[in-house]
C-alpha cells in the first residue's frame, strides 16, 4: 500500500456499509445488475455538488476558445503583472498575459492528461483484476505480487526516474501517472470477481457454455461498476493534483504550453507583488479536484445506501 | 509464519526490481555509459580514450550486463553508492543527511496530523450527526483536494511575507521547519480525522464501552480508559502507510521551501543528470518505504490474525 492507495482505502472504511462486493442476496441472476439500477434517482448531495460543479468546470474549459477574452500566449509587455481590472478580470502575469484566458486554457491540459491516464488506469486496472480472478492460480498469485512491488514506489520517485531515462515529454507524464495507478482498481475488481465468482448465476452461465469474455461483460462489470466508478471519481481528484504536481517541478507540460501546475510555480516569484497569480490556479486545482472528490464521496454514499436496502 | 516470509519476499523482490532499475539509468540513457559509470567512480570526468579504454577493463564494464549489475549490488551493499557527479563527494552520507531533514519533517508533521485527528475524530464520532460533525467531516473532506504546492506558497504569503513572523525558505533552525510541515500535515490530518471518527463510531457501538459505563465509569473515563485506545489502532496503521510514502513524496514541499531533503536532492539530481545520487535516492526511499510497510503489515498480523484474510481479498 502506498500514501496514495489511502485515497481509495479510507473512502471505503468511512461508510462501514460501503464495503466492495455488493452483498450477496437469494434472487442472484435478478441482482446481478441490480446494485446499479437500485437507488437511482436518490442522489447524495455530495454527488449532485461535484457533479454540477464539474460540470460547469468541464464546460467552462471545452468552450474555453471561445469564452477566453485574450489568446492565452498573448503577451503585453505594458501590461504586465496587473492586479484584476475590467479588461483583466483576474489581471496579467509577468509578462502581461491575461490570467483568466490563461486559467481557461491551461485546465485543458491538466483536465485531459488526468482523464487520459485515469481511464487507462481503470480499463487496465478492472480488466487484469477480472482475468486474474477468473483464471486463479499462477497468475493470480504473479499479478499480485507484482501489484505489491508497484505500490512500494512513490508516485514522485517513478516520475523522477521516468525523467532521468527518458528526459521530460508526455509519454513521461502518461507513463509516471499509469504505471503504478492500474492497481488499485485492478485489487478493487478483483475483490468483486472474487466475491461472486462462485454464485450460482455465474455457475449457471459457465454450464450455459458462456464464455469467460461473456461472464466477464455482462456479469462481473455490471457488479463491480458502482465500487469501480466510486474509486475512479476519488482517483481523478488525486490524478489532477499530481499532474499539476509534476508540472509545477517542470517534470509535467512543456512550454511553450502551459497549464495549472506550470502556472502557479511561474507565478511564485511575485507571490508578494501579486498574490492572485498564485491564488488563482492554485484554487482551479482545488475546486476541480474538490468536485470529482465530491462525487465520488457521493457514489460511496449511494451505493452503501442502495446496499443496506437489499 | 507463511504469511511473514511472503512479505519479506516481496520486500526483497521490490529491493532488487528497485535496484536493477536504477542500474540500468547510466545504460539507457544516451551517451556512453562507461564514461557516465567511471565518473561516478573515480569522481572525475575521463576525457582521454586511452585512459577511458584502461580504466573501462580496470572497473569491469567490457562484461556482461547481469555481471555488472551484481557487482555494482554488491559495492552499494557495502554503502558504496559511488561519487556524486555535481560535487565528487560520496552518495551515502550526503544521502543520510538528506533523509534525516526528510524524516524530521515526516515524522514531526504525522504526530501533528495525528494529535489533532485523534480528537476531532472522537468528537465528531461522539456528536454523530450533529452540525459539528457535520462541518468537520465536510471540511476535513475537503482539505484531501488541497495541493501542497498552494497551500505552501499561501502559507508563506502569510506567516512569511505579511505577518513576517516565520521565514518563508530554507533550513536553519526550528523556525524554519514550520512551515513545511504544516504544510504536510494538512491532507494527512485530514484522512486520519476521517479513519479516526469511522472507527471510533465502531468502538461506541461495542459491549465493552456498554459494560466499562455499567461498572459506574464516567463518560471521561469511558472515552479515554477504552475509546481512545481502541480507535487509534487504524489510525496508526494508516500513520506508517503515510510515513512510508512522505518520505519519498515530499518532493514539491521540499522544493518550495529549499529543505534539503532526500526529495529535493533526487529532484536536483535529475535535473543535473546527477546519476550516483538519483540511484541512491531511489533504492534508500523504495527500501524505507517498502520495509516501513512490511513492519507495519507483519506487527497489524501479529496483533490481530483476522487481518491476514483480509488483507488476502483486498
Amino acid at each position: 500500500m502506498s500514501v496514495l492507495d489511502v485515497f481509495g482505502d479510507d473512502a471505503r472504511r468511512d461508510e462501514p456499509g460501503a464495503a466492495p462486493p455488493p452483498s450477496p442476496s437469494p434472487s442472484s441472476a435478478e441482482t446481478a445488475t441490480a446494485p446499479a439500477r437500485r437507488g437511482r434517482g436518490t442522489w447524495p448531495p455530495a454527488l449532485l455538488a461535484g457533479s454540477v460543479l464539474f460540470g460547469v468546470i468541464a464546460t467552462l474549459l471545452l468552450l474555453a476558445p471561445w469564452l477566453a477574452p485574450y489568446p492565452p500566449a498573448q503577451q503585453d509587455l505594458v501590461a504586465r503583472l496587473e492586479g484584476s481590472s475590467a479588461a483583466h478580470l483576474l489581471g496579467t502575469d509577468h509578462l502581461g498575459r491575461d490570467v483568466l484566458s490563461r486559467l481557461l486554457d491551461g485546465g485543458r491540459f491538466s483536465l485531459a492528461v488526468a482523464s487520459v491516464t485515469l481511464l487507462i488506469c481503470a480499463v487496465t486496472g478492472t480488466l487484469v483484476g477480472f482475468v486474474v480472478a477468473r483464471r486463479g492460480g499462477w497468475l493470480d498469485t504473479v499479478v499480485m505480487r507484482v501489484t505489491d512491488i508497484l505500490l512500494a514506489f512513490p508516485e514522485m520517485v517513478v516520475a523522477l526516474f521516468l525523467v532521468a531515462i527518458l528526459g521530460t515529454g508526455d509519454l513521461t507524464l502518461v507513463l509516471a501517472l499509469t504505471i503504478g495507478g492500474w492497481t488499485p482498481f485492478c485489487r478493487l475488481a478483483r475483490g468483486v470477481a472474487l466475491e461472486i465468482n462462485g454464485r450460482d448465476f455465474i455457475e449457471a452461465a459457465q454450464a450455459l457454455g458462456c464464455s469467460g469474455w461473456f461472464i466477464i461483460r455482462r456479469h462481473l462489470l455490471p457488479n463491480a461498476l458502482p465500487p469501480l466508478l466510486a474509486h475512479a471519481a476519488v482517483r481523478f481528484g488525486h490524478k489532477l493534483i499530481t499532474v499539476g504536481a509534476l508540472s509545477f517541478l517542470g517534470l509535467g507540460v512543456q512550454p511553450p504550453f502551459s497549464d495549472w501546475g506550470s502556472m502557479l510555480s511561474e507565478a511564485i516569484p511575485y507571490l508578494d507583488r501579486l498574490p492572485m497569480l498564485v491564488l488563482a490556479p492554485g484554487a482551479a486545482i482545488f475546486i476541480a479536484a474538490l468536485s470529482v472528490t465530491l462525487a465520488g464521496r457521493g457514489l460511496e454514499t449511494r451505493r452503501a445506501r442502495a446496499g443496506r436496502s437489499t | 509464519m507463511l504469511y511473514v516470509l511472503r512479505r519479506f519476499a516481496v520486500l526483497v523482490t521490490t529491493l532488487l526490481v528497485a535496484s536493477f532499475l536504477v542500474f540500468l539509468i547510466p545504460y539507457v540513457t544516451p551517451g556512453d555509459p562507461a564514461a557516465r559509470i567511471l565518473r561516478a567512480r573515480v569522481g572525475d570526468l575521463v576525457q582521454d580514450p586511452q585512459t577511458l579504454a584502461r580504466l573501462r577493463v580496470e572497473y569491469g564494464l567490457d562484461r556482461p550486463l547481469l555481471q555488472q549489475y551484481l557487482s555494482w549490488l554488491g559495492s552499494a551493499l557495502q554503502g558504496d553508492l559511488g561519487r556524486s557527479f555535481t560535487n565528487g563527494t560520496e552518495v551515502l552520507p550526503q544521502l543520510m543527511r538528506a533523509l534525516s531533514v526528510t524524516a524530521s519533517i515526516a515524522v514531526i508533521a504525522l504526530l501533528l496530523a495525528l494529535f489533532v485527528a485523534v480528537p476531532l475524530g472522537a468528537v465528531c464520532a461522539v456528536r454523530r450527526g450533529t452540525p459539528l460533525d457535520g462541518a468537520i467531516t465536510g471540511v476535513t473532506q475537503a482539505f484531501v483536494a488541497v495541493p501542497e504546492y498552494w497551500l505552501g506558497p499561501v502559507l508563506v504569503l502569510v506567516f512569511a511575507l505579511q505577518l513576517g513572523v516565520l521565514p518563508s525558505s530554507g533550513w536553519h533552525g526550528v523556525e524554519s521547519m514550520v512551515l513545511p510541515c504544516l504544510t504536510v500535515a494538512l491532507r494527512p490530518m485530514s484522512y486520519f480525522t476521517q479513519v479516526a471518527r469511522s472507527s471510533m463510531i465502531e468502538v461506541l457501538e461495542a459491549p465493552y464501552i456498554t459494560a466499562a459505563r455499567g461498572r459506574g465509569l464516567s463518560f471521561a473515563q469511558t472515552m479515554l480508559r477504552h475509546g481512545l485506545r481502541n480507535s487509534v489502532l487504524p489510525v496508526l496503521t494508516l500513520f506508517a502507510v503515510w510515513l512510508a510514502g512522505l518520505l519519498g513524496g515530499s518532493v514539491v514541499v521540499e522544493v518550495i521551501f529549499a529543505v534539503p531533503g532526500v526529495g529535493r536532492q533526487m529532484y536536483d539530481a535529475v535535473i543535473n543528470n546527477d546519476v550516483p545520487l538519483i540511484q541512491g535516492g531511489v533504492v534508500a526511499v523504495v527500501g524505507l518505504a517498502v520495509l516501513i510497510t512490511t513492519l507495519t503489515d507483519v506487527l497489524y498480523t501479529a496483533i490481530n490474525p483476522n487481518a491476514r484474510t483480509s488483507r488476502v481479498r483486498a
